[in-house]
């Protein structure tokens, strides 16, 4: 005869009540993976989007030049510009691999929708550029050679908005610049599909722009001490120093407070549970009062009756943090759109991740949140002295 | 903050300006309205070729358009919007629009029809050429008022005025645009696929 | 034959608000090894506020307790709910008027309950041999809802038995049962302590139970009658 199975018997005693707890508990360890395999998630996807950035620094002129806001507005003039010179400089330090100047440019279209709307270009080194960004795929042709040729690249996107083939003409609105597409990318799922890539020189010329660029991608060698370097950097005047980390930590940090919020919520589930879990062994333990004490009469010590209705609550958290474990894996899709729904950005990729680590740490954290919470009716029931139990029964 | 905004912009700033790709009206609220002044609702309807008749439907429009589809985008799965105007319980017309390539760009052609089919609204929601300007003044619109697909036989198109020359291959593709968008409403609404 | 318990002077006390209640007053006796005791007497009468202590289920206000020799209750020590599970698991077997036996365990698995807690080294009965002298092998795989009362109680008997104490105490076993079943509780009790010389210490309102036993204690008032 076992402790355990007398423990696991006892809860097959009021069916409806053990599962009904079981579903309570199993809801919370719902709450809790979902959230956890969101938060990793998201977090890889976020670090995903950003390292498909190619370069790891971005330099840009100080004074939030891309902000979208003055882009829309002021159609492109309130940008910021660095001089190119400056890459001579940056390339120079140790810890740089490769850099890459950007030219971003804005002109408005009064033919692009109801009353005209802007079109943005990226003016990017054909050699450097293609370098850091590999993993960047063309559905058809492929980079421009020439860096002063009147060449595009159009992101997947923006090619099929306009209809674009490989061979056929685009129009620069403002500037009149005929330039021919030589290459369309492959959907990436980043900002890159509505991007139209042009020579950088070309952009300079068309914007009259010349030794100007608005941002500066430096990829840095593996290992090396990236801080260091934007350190030196921030020393350059009139410089801003962009490093992915922190982009990455702001929105992360942005999320936090949303993740406090929600991890609030799932601790309250969890709460709740357990609330669930203490009332329905306590009231298991009233219930069997007598019995508790003719378990004593039979030689049970009060840790051998403690130990029984602490096993009962294990049994209870094991299959409920189990179940709900497995639906938050089964309706893991559903929770992502759900998700997508709600926030302003999301990452592209799988948002809700449930690994088995995870899975065994939410089966693990909910039991031992019910452990706690049986301390209590089992010290109840280790207390029960078996005259109390008889004379109960007598009267 | 600085950081922030640059972090957002970076990562949100082109979906922004290149919304979802489909031949949508850009506010079917407010157009409607527009195009159809007194309507009090309308329904919205998405169609294929792929749908309503798969290869052999294709057939029969490029026969009816005496031009073979093309390209990347030009495809039979692509989507089409047809909206059907109400007022009440009466059908005041139709909205569809097509894109069509241009020498520059994309070109999206919108119809106003009455219920039997005739044009009563003609615009380009987008045009990127040179010349848009032009392409895009009430003069040339005008034109189209009061055809249908009768003006369009397979074989050409009704004698309309190209308001500027050197802007002939973008006049072309308009009409083609045009010619695809009647052919299509016709297979999808008035004629055999209903 | 040697005393297997004997108790000298027990009072036992409640207080029930101001006043001092003495369910026993000064009650002293001898057990003898093997004997079967029968106490009787109406109700409130502390027969069995007597047995809870000789079966050291509870401690005496006052008074001693002796069993097999060793002193287990004397004055001013009050022995903790461990200390006295030990000594009753050693010396102890129960039998009470509500059967409580745990409903989704079969009957074996019931009798060798105690077995979860305490198993008495090299003396413990076979259980399926217990159920077997008690005219239940043929029950052993059922589940207690498909017994009768009388079935029940035996089980309850069988449990009591399995880690074969010296004594067995029944308090008011045929209460929940008729004629014919009392009849057969009254034979399972002659036989064990015919055949396994077990000490029975018995509780009953039943006379024609209390007279089959070799010795009949009367109480009331909390003293020996």
């Amino acid at each position: 005869m076992k402790l355990t199975l007398i423990a696991y018997k006892n809860l097959l005693r009021k069916k409806t009540r053990t599962a009904l707890t079981v579903l309570g508990i199993a809801l919370s360890a719902w709450v809790l993976a979902s959230l956890l395999g969101f938060n990793k998630g998201y977090e890889w996807a976020l670090n995903r989007d950003i390292d498909n950035m190619g370069f790891q620094v971005l330099l840009t002129a100080k004074g939030c030049p891309y902000e979208a806001a003055t882009l829309m507005l002021k159609g492109g003039t309130g940008l910021r510009y660095l001089k190119e010179s400056l890459v001579q400089g940056v390339s120079q330090n140790p810890e740089v691999e490769e850099v890459t100047p950007m030219l971003m440019a804005a002109v408005f279209d009064p033919n692009k929708g109801e009353s005209g709307g802007l079109s943005a270009f990226l003016g990017v080194d054909p050699e450097s550029f293609p370098r850091l960004k590999g993993f960047l795929e063309f559905k058809k042709g492929g980079w421009f050679k020439d860096l002063e040729a009147r060449e595009a690249v159009m992101g997947y996107e923006a090619a099929e908005l306009e209809q674009r083939e490989v061979g056929d003409a685009y129009l620069i609105p403002e500037k009149n610049l005929e330039v021919k597409v030589v290459g369309i990318l492959k959907r990436t799922g980043t900002q890159d599909d509505g991007t139209i890539f042009l020579p950088v020189k070309t952009v300079q010329d068309a914007f009259g722009k010349k030794g100007l660029i608005t941002g500066l991608g430096i990829k840095v060698h593996k290992g090396a001490d990236v801080d260091k370097l934007t350190d030196r950097l921030y020393d350059l005047p009139d410089v801003q120093v962009v490093s992915m980390a922190q982009v990455k930590n702001t929105i992360v940090n942005l999320l936090s407070s949303a993740k406090i919020m929600v991890f609030s919520i799932a601790v309250i589930a969890i709460i709740i549970a357990m609330v669930g879990v203490i009332n329905t062994i306590l009231m298991s333990v009233f219930e069997r009062f007598q019995e508790l004490g003719i378990l004593k009469s039979m030689g049970a010590m009060p840790s051998d009756v403690f130990k029984l209705v602490w096993a009962e609550t294990l049994f209870l958290c094991l299959a409920g943090s189990s179940l709900g474990v497995l639906l938050a894996l089964g309706l893991s899709h559903g929770t992502e759109l759900l998700i997508r729904r709600l926030l302003p950005y999301a990452p592209t990729g799988g948002l809700v991740q449930i690994d088995w680590r995870l899975a065994a740490g939410t089966v693990g954290a909910i039991t031992a949140a019910g452990l706690l919470s049986g301390l209590y009716p089992a010290w109840r029931a280790a207390r029960v002295r078996p005259l109390d139990a008889i004379r109960s029964e007598a009267e | 903050m600085r950081t922030v905004c640059l972090a957002l912009s970076l990562l949100l700033l082109p979906h922004r300006l290149f919304a979802a790709v489909g031949c949508d009206l850009n506010d079917p609220d407010r157009d409607v309205a527009r195009l159809f002044p007194g309507s009090t609702g309308y329904k919205t309807d998405y169609l294929s070729i792929k749908d309503r008749g798969g290869a052999a439907l294709l057939a029969r429009v490029e026969s009816r358009l005496g031009d073979k589809f093309q390209g990347l985008y030009e495809t039979m799965d692509v989507p089409y919007t047809v909206y059907t105007v109400m007022k009440g319980q009466d059908v005041l017309g139709y909205i569809h629009g097509v894109n069509q390539k241009g020498t520059y760009g994309g070109i999206q052609v919108f119809l106003a029809l009455d219920p039997t089919g005739v044009i009563k609204g003609f615009y380009f929601q987008k045009l990127t050429s040179r010349f848009g300007k032009q392409l895009r003044s009430p003069e040339f619109g005008r034109q189209f008022i009061g055809l249908s697909l009768k003006d369009f036989p397979p074989a050409g198109y009704p004698d309309l005025k190209n308001p500027v020359p050197e802007a002939q291959k973008d006049f072309r593709a308009a009409l083609r645009g045009v010619k695809k968008n009647l052919i299509l409403m016709d297979e999808f609404v008035f004629g055999r696929t209903k | 034959m040697e005393n297997i318990l004997e108790a000298r002077d027990l009072r036992r006390l409640y207080h029930r608000g101001s006043e001092e209640i003495a369910a026993l007053d000064g009650v002293s006796l001898d057990i003898k090894k093997g004997e079967f005791v029968s106490f009787v007497g109406p109700s409130g009468s502390g027969k069995t506020t007597l047995v809870n202590i000789l079966g050291c289920l509870d401690n005496p206000s006052s008074g001693t307790l002796r069993l097999d020799g060793q002193e287990i209750f004397a004055a001013g020590r009050r022995l903790g709910e461990g200390e006295l599970t030990r000594i009753r698991r050693r010396v102890f077997g129960y039998v009470f008027q509500s059967f409580h036996l745990v409903p989704t365990l079969t009957v074996l698995e019931n009798v060798l309950l105690p077995f979860a807690f305490y198993r008495k080294e090299g003396l413990a009965a076979d259980g399926e041999r217990l159920l077997g002298d008690l005219g239940l092998a043929a029950r052993k795989d059922h589940l207690p809802g498909q017994l009768s009362g009388g079935e029940m109680q035996r089980v309850a008997v069988a449990r009591a038995l399995v880690n074969a104490p010296e004594i067995l105490l029944a308090d008011e076993p045929t209460g929940n049962l008729d004629t014919k079943r009392t009849g057969e509780i009254q034979e399972v009790l002659l036989e064990m302590n015919r055949k396994k010389n077990v000490t029975i210490v018995l509780v009953t309102h039943n006379p024609a139970l209390a007279k089959a036993a070799q010795r009949v204690v009367e109480l009331r008032d909390g003293k020996l009658a």
